[in-house]
């Protein structure tokens, strides 16, 4: 009896994380107002992003020296660099990259995450011990070090920064997916499922990823503001995405580093804009955190 | 605010100072603290044999050498030399540090040294006791020199044998006359003379390294300082104001290694550095503006910076045309004006203005070279459409990502060359397989880099001739390799300088580069630092000498505050 | 348990030679090679007889494979990590010099990140959603936010500007002198410490949350039995796992040095060790700095593993 019970209660927690996006979102702005807020500028800075070419009044490198090192004035928002190029149309750019950077690397890292952690999770046995050593080995050397190494070898682009990254990160999550399986598969349905004879691919795609959504999904978000801070640690390194891509990382460690006192807007744009979207991604979620976790329903 | 105090004292005492004593009367004792040239750099090697340009930077303070700067010579004491150079010295400002007297003589045609008496090395405990200095000590530096491994090809080639006939004299027999002959192992990058005892303790280790001159090497943490203290015994003296004093004046030398520019600066700016060699023109006003009592000097960077082209490969710069058109299309002086704010020269490049006597300016050259330097967009792209590419092209850059300056810059050369049609594709490399692709030939078309100037006939043999390492467009002319070989055996310094003088000016025309403005580098010393304007090097980055004569005004310093 | 341990410590050893594969390979892979580093760094063409000399003076004309088998020969047999191409120094001791300052530095931010984050966690868990808990998670998330080398300028370059003071820029060992040992280091500290405070209060709110959701507490309080302290000491002794994991999570920082704060604050740490070693490719350092920030994590993590089979008694090991 209570076995029925529990698995059709579990079933229907099965559905609740995924349904009604809009009861979702009714939540968000209910309960959680700060995480609201840092949606709002998550989606006002994937807005930008996507967006750039059309908002930006001017190119990301329309180099004029003769209009270099303005401060901030009705013809330039944000003032000037120091070849004279508009620093609002290069943060706009700046949000572009980040966005693609951002989003694919932590798209891999998520992908890499989830199939590291559900193989080792749900396997278990010799699998789980061997992936296990590899990404203890992995995880024990700091990130920035493998990041300079790997970035020696292949050569500084956009390319290699965001497979490191995102092969970074995904080992590195890995660990946080196969905590989640591990608690989902002793559940009753998956003994439910693995008695009625499904296969593997149905048991882990049906029953297991379903379960292991919400810490992925805030893995992903997480995810984004780190790889966003790892290009700037990169930039200042001098092994980040080069110029003239206009990254926010890129801006701040190189002119805006160079001309602090002269030009302080320099580094302040791209300072404001890496440290807003952090925070707003972090926040955000945070709060889905709260909202998704089931361990944390019931709490409120 | 000790600022705010410091400003009002300095400036109250420079009042004072103004007339009365100026540099006055010097004072034994204190520190100096010294962001050096190469203040981000730390020592690489403590052993002349490894070949390491950077040694005679760490170790000439305490190894000597046969011949250093003549320092009555500088622009302080009313000479016209700023001895910035980083790897020579004019031959009028030329002493004989460990050299007493030096006499050319033929058949077979040698140098004869007479040493100096009465000097010595002082006692090490684990590695020596205190012995006179004599001319077995020379031989035996050169030949460990001679024998290394790690051996500079044909560095040695024109010396056919070094002897020491007697305990004060030291013969170099060469093959032939080689103009770089002072240089090679006199005041160069490896000359510095150390006894033998170091090598048998292990000459790798800095704990060992000990010699006669002013300061003993006392400390070094690596990536962080060297530091050197007073040799009590140390044997020249220095005449000032009339009286002779001995030397060295300052108790204590540290180098500080910094690898941050912001740190740096900072550090100058709140005195934990009392002198910092190497600040960039973005630096200054800051600088100037919270710490106006500090002294400047300005000076040209020693190291020309241009984009290659590599003529020894299938490309469009294999005709001269194209590469003067593309000269033409970038516009240097606005470089000049805007990218560096006003801070660099237009023309420095290879020959320096320093190199008195083989350098000649812009407008005492020939029509062909002035022209390279005007900016004239239709002009170039005339000559593209004469050499057949009047639809323009695309060419590959390659850049060290390591060099800001350098990542900044392409981008406004790729502009302009834009407008006359030619697309640049930019390839960003770090450092290491920067230089690689170099040395293996492996490099693009276009390869942004400096190249140090060193001396007057390095600058074009290292760039010009042919098989050079730091020969990147792969220039290779047997007739100008001739040229070069003749200067090189030329004994009259007036003949040799015109040689090099025509030398530049039909390199110059041939364009195997964009000839891009040489920034100015700034140094900047509390007023406390006594004795100093500026000065670098008083042999291949030698600074040593300069410092032992420098003193440091503790009452001063302690008035402004600090 | 001592099976365990014994298991994982042998499990140690493939996952350090497989390790040390792949890092000696890999350097080797890095394109422009030491010998071309060396070489240009004069400016004399260097012919192929100086080169094939060079290599033979560095060991680095054997076949790769001959390489490997020594460089782990001599440290199985002679405990060396071999010596720096570029410095012929012993790489151990160049490890042995920096370790303890990176260590140092390590200790000081994981304290800083415990100090602050855990009582925001704590606070923010038990008043989840107010006011007070958005304003001082944001305080942590800010400075998680921030990046470190900004903030790491800022505090040198402005203070000077403002009231020419700025932190200390030359290392003094700790036992030389505490005060300016600490005064160099206590800045990095904090700037790093302040930005791990955000994961540590993350990961003490979480803990608390799923104490004080529990149903025994619940009942407990409903009743009006256990009263506030009760639930923070049985709470806060569950949150010693969360500094448990945040110890393993800091170990690659602890051992393996933080680049940014050490080049800004001029701390001669392993981090810039390792920056310096892999610009001029000096593989002996490379390979050596990887083999023992390898180990020593490792190691850490393990303790760190053995150490919640201690604390939370959920967790069993088979």
């Amino acid at each position: 009896m209570v076995a029925v019970a529990d698995t059709v209660r579990t079933a229907r927690r099965q559905r609740t994380p995924l349904s009604g996006p809009l009861r979702f979102m009714a939540r968000l702005f209910r309960d959680k107002p700060l995480g609201a807020f840092g949606f709002v500028v998550c989606l006002l800075f994937l807005f930008c992003g996507i967006f750039a070419d059309v908002l930006a009044p001017y190119g990301f490198n329309q180099i004029s020296p003769i209009n270099r090192l303005k401060p901030p004035s009705e013809k330039f928002w944000l003032g000037t660099d120091n070849l004279g190029r508009d620093m609002l149309s290069r943060c706009l750019y700046g949000a572009q990259l980040s966005v693609i950077i951002g989003l694919s690397a932590a798209a891999l890292a998520t992908v890499v995450s989830v199939f590291i952690g559900i193989v080792s999770g749900y396997l278990g046995g010799k699998i789980d011990m061997l992936l296990q050593r590899f990404v203890d080995a992995w995880m024990s050397f700091p990130d920035l070090i493998i990041l300079i190494v790997v970035v020696s070898v292949v050569g500084p682009g956009m390319g290699p920064v965001i497979v490191i990254l995102g092969l970074l990160y995904g080992i590195g999550g890995s660990r946080i997916v196969r905590g989640a399986v591990l608690s989902v598969r002793e559940n009753a349905y998956v003994h439910a499922a693995q008695s009625t004879g499904a296969s593997l691919p149905r048991i882990l795609w049906r029953h297991i990823l379903p379960n292991v959504m919400a810490p992925v999904i805030v893995l992903f978000t997480t995810r984004v503001g780190a790889v966003i801070l790892a290009e700037s640690g990169l930039a200042f390194l001098g092994l980040g995405v080069p110029p003239p891509a206009p990254t926010w990382g890129g801006m701040l460690s190189g002119s805006g580093r160079s001309f602090m006192y002269m030009a302080p807007w320099l580094a302040l744009a791209p300072g404001l804009c890496i440290t807003i979207v952090v925070y707003a991604i972090n926040v955000f979620g945070d709060a889905l955190r709260d909202l998704l976790d089931p361990r944390m329903r019931g709490s409120r | 605010m000790r600022t705010l105090k410091g400003a009002l004292l300095g400036g109250a005492l420079s009042v004072v100072a103004g007339g009365a004593f100026a540099d006055d009367k010097p004072e034994y004792g204190g520190t100096l603290e010294v962001g050096t040239v190469y203040v981000t750099l730390s020592a690489l090697s403590w052993d002349a044999q490894d070949f390491n340009w950077k040694h005679n930077h760490d170790t000439g303070l305490v190894y000597e050498q046969l011949f250093a700067a003549d320092l009555s010579k500088s622009v302080k004491a009313g000479g016209k030399h700023p001895f910035v150079a980083d790897a020579w010295l004019p031959s009028d400002a030329m002493r004989g540090e460990l050299a007493e007297s030096w006499e050319w003589k033929d058949n077979p045609l040698r140098l004869e040294i007479k040493l100096r008496k009465g000097i010595l090395w002082p006692e090490k405990p684990g590695v020596m006791k205190s012995r006179e200095f004599v001319a077995d000590d020379v031989v035996f530096a050169y030949d460990r020199l001679d024998n290394s491994p790690r051996k500079i090809k044909g560095y040695f080639d024109h010396i056919a044998k070094v002897s020491a006939p007697d305990k004060h004299t030291v013969v170099f027999e060469l093959k032939d006359y080689f103009a770089e002959w002072d240089y090679r192992f006199g005041y160069g990058y490896f000359s510095g003379i150390y006894p033998k005892e170091v090598v048998e303790a292990g000459a790798k280790d800095w704990k060992n390294v000990t010699g006669t001159g002013p300061y003993m090497l006392t400390d070094f943490v690596a990536g962080n300082s060297n530091t050197y203290t007073k040799n009590p015994d140390y044997w020249d003296k220095e005449k000032i104001g009339g009286k002779e004093y001995k030397l060295p004046f300052i108790d204590k030398i540290v180098y500080r290694t910094i690898k941050d520019e912001a740190t740096y600066i900072t550090a100058l700016r709140t005195g934990k550095l009392d002198l910092l060699e190497n600040i960039r023109w973005q630096n200054v006003e800051s600088l100037k503006k919270s710490a106006p009592q500090l002294k400047w000097n300005r000076w040209l960077n020693m190291s020309g910076t241009f984009l290659a082209f590599r003529v020894d490969v299938d490309s469009p710069f294999k005709d001269v045309r194209v590469r003067r058109a593309l000269n033409m299309a970038v516009n240097k002086d606005e470089i000049v004006k805007a990218y560096y704010n006003g801070n660099a020269e237009l023309f420095a490049y290879p020959m320096h203005p320093d190199y008195v006597g083989y350098f000649q300016p812009l407008k005492e050259m020939p029509a062909s070279v002035q022209e390279l330097f005007k900016y004239d967009p239709a002009k170039a792209k005339k000559l593209l459409a004469e050499a057949g590419f009047a639809k323009g092209f695309t060419f590959k850059v390659q850049v060290c990502s390591c060099n800001p300056d350098h990542m900044d810059l392409l981008p406004l050369i790729a502009a302009y060359l834009e407008q006359v049609g030619v697309k640049m594709d930019i390839q960003p490399m770090e450092y290491g397989a920067f230089l690689s692709a170099m040395t293996s030939r492996t490099l693009a078309v276009g390869y942004l880099m400096n190249n140090g100037h060193t001396n007057p006939t390095t600058t074009i043999r290292k760039s010009f001739t042919t098989g050079q390492q730091w020969n990147p467009s792969g220039w290779s002319d047997p007739k100008f390799d001739a040229k070069m070989d003749e200067a090189y055996r030329e004994r009259d310094e007036g003949k040799r300088q015109q040689m090099l003088r025509e030398m530049t000016i039909e390199i110059l025309d041939k364009a195997p580069y964009i000839w891009l403005p040489t920034p100015y580098i700034y140094t900047a010393w509390w007023p406390w630092v006594k004795n100093y304007n500026g000065e670098l090097r008083a042999g291949a980055v030698r600074p040593g000498p300069i410092y032992a004569r420098m003193w440091v005004d503790q009452e001063l310093k302690k008035k402004m505050g600090f | 348990m001592q099976a365990y341990i014994i298991r994982r410590l042998l499990a140690l050893i493939p996952t350090l030679i497989f390790a040390s594969l792949i890092v000696f390979i890999t350097v080797r892979l890095i394109p422009g090679d030491v010998i071309d580093l060396m070489l240009s760094s004069n400016d004399i063409g260097a012919d192929k007889k100086s080169r094939e000399q060079l290599e033979a003076a560095l060991g680095l004309d054997q076949p790769m494979v001959t390489q490997y088998f020594r460089w782990v020969g001599a440290i199985v047999f002679e405990g060396s990590l071999g010596q720096s191409l570029w410095q012929s120094t012993s790489v151990m001791q160049e490890i042995l010099h920096r370790l303890p300052i990176t260590f140092e530095l390590g200790i000081m931010a994981l304290l800083v990140a415990l100090l602050a984050g855990i009582p925001i966690g704590v606070y923010s868990a038990v008043r989840q959603d107010t006011m007070g808990d958005y304003v001082t998670r944001s305080l942590a998330i800010l400075a998680l936010a921030v990046p470190g080398f900004w903030i790491g300028t800022l505090i040198m370059v402005f203070p000077s500007i403002w009231w020419g003071w700025s932190p200390e820029v030359s290392y003094t060992p700790f036992r030389e002198n505490p005060l300016q040992n600490l005064g160099q280091m206590a800045i990095p500290a904090l700037i790093l410490g302040l930005a791990f405070s955000a994961v540590t209060m993350r990961l003490t709110r979480t803990m608390m949350l799923e104490v004080m959701r529990q149903d025994y507490i619940r009942t407990a309080l409903a009743k009006g039995l256990a009263t506030r302290t009760t639930i923070l000491r049985h709470a806060l002794r569950n949150a010693l796992i969360p500094v448990v994991t945040l110890v393993g999570l800091q170990a690659p920082v602890l051992v393996g040095g933080a680049v940014i704060m050490e080049q800004i604050f001029v701390i001669p740490g392993m981090g810039l060790l390792l920056l310096e070693a892999v610009s001029q490719r000096d593989y002996p350092i490379i390979t050596g700095v990887f083999l023992i920030v390898g180990v020593v994590v490792v190691l850490i993590n393990l303790l760190v593993d053995l150490s919640y089979g201690l604390l939370d008694p959920k967790v069993r090991y088979r």
